[in-house]
């Protein structure tokens, strides 16, 4: 299988060589910086494209996937479903609903394959603890917290900044909390929400969820992008007969290099290697889909839930009252 | 020398009390009173005082002031007769399960021409005194948002009978909290929801998980968990953590996070023993000034009263799964 990819930062230029490590391999690389594309495209020796439309239609594309900034993402699903391709789409899967339900009808017409990168759900202390919730270690969980975040994220192009764009910690990174909890816990009743949304010179965003599970679990949320420095994730399980708890500030390695003279303090870095990353997981995942062997863990209609989560957390953040789910 | 009576030992916290007056020089504990004849019997023993089972009895003696620990639901009539009889009080936490109970208590010591406190020890944790000199100083400039637990194990007993107890964790575990953050940042309450339920013990008849979400004056947005959620295996009590959001940084509290990791092979059990100092110390010096100068104790009634109003609106909002307004 062949893959293009569109968005060439960060997340794209990763997402290519998981898609690699999973037995892919990338022959196009578009981005609307030419320079994005180019560096990209050298690197994994394909072709660099600056129209990512065009590159949906490549012969030689067999799969794409969609790495850009959060409003973009639905139209390039809507462009490479149109020309038959199968698509990954890093989360969350659009901004709104209404574009999302217009790129999963122009997939479903297709009648390709679409894989949301909700990759927490193959994060192997997330799946240590779902494997624990699962077998009956801690008996019935009544009470879930996570907490997620840290620095506030400075893409090249400042789109996170932009609320319209990335919708804050809430839409970009607590989606991920939100997933996962309805991957283990089911569909939500009804969800509570406060945000700061400071980004005017201050960027400053911070999140507070809860949200009461159809099964009775209450789950608070806790998402920041209002430290000055770091990432860190929490989380806290409560059960009938016990509890299982993470934290990734408990790392096995820990790191803090040595500056120059004068230079101040460096920041300690924390690491905790894996031996296989859960973004290979995820595309080995897909890939197993596209050959027919496997059941994808995360379906459209998940990605579409994970947004529709999001937004009525945003939406009850503006209201003030909680969002009900029918 | 202040003298001090015990009502009650309902209340594990009445045992610190003790000890703490047993331990201050400016204080004597002097009697202890119990609805609970056996309870008061082995306690005053246990503390080298004397045990009185009449109630009258008790407050005829001369004492300075009273620290009350029974049930929840006991404090306003144990308030009321003790502040009858002149004494100065310090109430265990909550005042009382309701708003217009806490009314009465006030309003009683204020006709008597008592003082009246409430049990907020909280104020008197080392790292919480930190960084409330810090905030006073504007360390961290305009704080925009805090989130918060009290977490702790099942208490059972009476903690568990809505009877006795007027509520269950979300009572009995948000109004530390709310204390906190009124002292710290100097704001009051506004409004609340409030998401809470009987999940983690089915048998019992409150509730043991409450999510809140408050606001405060100014805008302030507060997450805060109150609940009995922590397992009986887990290596301490519980804990009281706190995150603020600031202007000028962020600043996080773990309040009870100086401790020793202690592994027993006997009780084959690893625990964590906090070695930090003890606040109860602080509450109770504190309000044994308070009696020595006959002045207000610095944690009011009216503390105890604004602490309660965030729970019971708290607790309408669960019922009506809508944001109330506090007060």
């Amino acid at each position: 299988m062949n893959l293009g990819v569109i968005g060439c930062n960060t997340m794209g230029l990763m997402h290519c060589q998981m898609a690699e490590n999973a037995g892919l391999k990338v022959v196009a690389c578009g981005d609307i910086s030419r320079d994005n594309a180019r560096k990209a495209a050298r690197k994994f020796g394909a072709e660099a494209v600056g129209d990512c439309v065009a590159l949906c239609n490549r012969d030689d594309v067999d799969v794409v996937a969609v790495c850009t900034p959060t409003p973009t993402h639905t139209e390039y699903i809507q462009a490479a479903a149109g020309a038959g391709k199968h698509v990954f789409c890093e989360k969350p899967l659009g901004r709104t609903l209404e574009t999302i339900d217009e790129a999963l009808a122009a997939v479903e017409r297709a009648g390709v394959k679409l894989y949301v990168g909700h990759v927490v759900r193959f994060f192997q202390e997330f799946e240590a603890m779902k494997a624990r919730i699962d077998a009956g270690k801690i008996g019935n969980v009544g009470f879930v917290k996570t907490y997620r975040g840290g620095i506030f994220p400075g893409g090249k192009l400042g789109w996170f900044s932009d609320w319209n764009m990335s919708g804050g910690v809430t839409l970009d990174t607590i989606v991920h909390d939100m997933d996962w909890l309805r991957y283990v816990f089911g569909d939500p009743e009804r969800i509570f929400a406060q945000n700061l949304k400071r980004v005017f010179s201050e960027r400053i965003d911070y999140a507070l969820v809860t949200m009461r599970m159809k099964c009775g679990t209450i789950c608070n949320i806790v998402g920041t992008w209002a430290h000055p420095s770091g990432f860190r994730v929490k989380v806290d399980i409560c059960g009938e007969r016990g509890m299982v708890t993470f934290d990734s500030s408990e790392a096995p390695v820990s790191a803090q290099l040595r500056l120059g003279a004068g230079s101040g303090p460096s920041t300690i870095v924390p690491a905790s290697p894996v031996l296989v990353s859960p973004y290979q997981l995820e595309w080995e995942d897909f890939a197993g889909w596209l050959a027919g062997t496997r059941k994808p863990r995360v379906t459209p209609e998940d990605g579409r839930w994970a947004v529709r989560m999001a937004l009525a957390a945003l939406e009850s953040a503006e209201t003030g009252q909680p969002v009900e789910f029918n | 020398m202040a003298k001090i009576g015990v009502m009650s030992f309902a209340h594990m916290h009445a045992l610190s009390y003790a000890a703490c007056l047993n331990e201050l020089p400016e204080a004597e504990l002097r009697a202890v009173w119990d609805d609970d004849a056996a309870r008061g019997q082995e306690q005053a023993a246990a503390f080298g005082t004397t045990f009185v089972a009449d109630l009258d009895a008790f407050l005829a003696l001369d004492l300075d002031g009273v620290i009350i620990a029974s049930e929840n639901v006991k404090h306003r009539e144990m308030v009321e007769r003790a502040a009858a009889a002149g004494k100065w009080i310090l109430c265990e936490k909550p005042l009382a399960p309701t708003v217009e109970d806490c009314r009465a208590m006030v309003a009683a010591c204020q006709t008597a021409g008592v003082g009246l406190g409430t049990a907020f020890p909280c104020r008197y944790i080392p790292s919480v005194m930190a960084v409330k000199d810090e905030l006073d100083k504007g360390v961290y400039g305009e704080i925009y948002a805090a989130s918060c637990t009290n977490n702790g194990q099942f208490p059972g007993g009476w903690f568990a009978r809505q009877a006795l107890s007027g509520g269950g964790a979300t009572m009995d575990h948000t109004v530390h909290v709310a204390d906190l953050l009124r002292w710290m940042l100097n704001r009051e309450f506004t409004r609340v929801y409030c998401e809470n339920g009987r999940l983690l013990r089915p048998g019992i008849d409150v509730d043991d998980v409450g999510s809140l979400h408050m606001e405060m004056e100014g805008g302030v947005i507060v997450s805060h968990i109150a609940s009995w959620n922590r397992a009986a295996s887990f290596p301490t009590w519980g804990d009281v953590t706190l995150e603020l959001i600031g202007e000028k940084g962020v600043v996080s509290v773990d309040a009870f996070n100086q401790k020793l990791h202690v592994y027993d092979d006997a009780g084959m059990r690893a625990a964590w023993d906090y070695w930090g100092g003890n606040p109860d110390l602080g509450l109770v010096r504190g309000f044994v000034a308070a009696v020595d100068a006959r002045r207000e104790p610095d944690i009011t009634g009216v503390d105890g009263m604004k602490a309660v109003e965030v729970t019971v609106a708290a607790y309408a909002s669960a019922k009506s799964h809508t944001m109330v307004a506090i007060g």
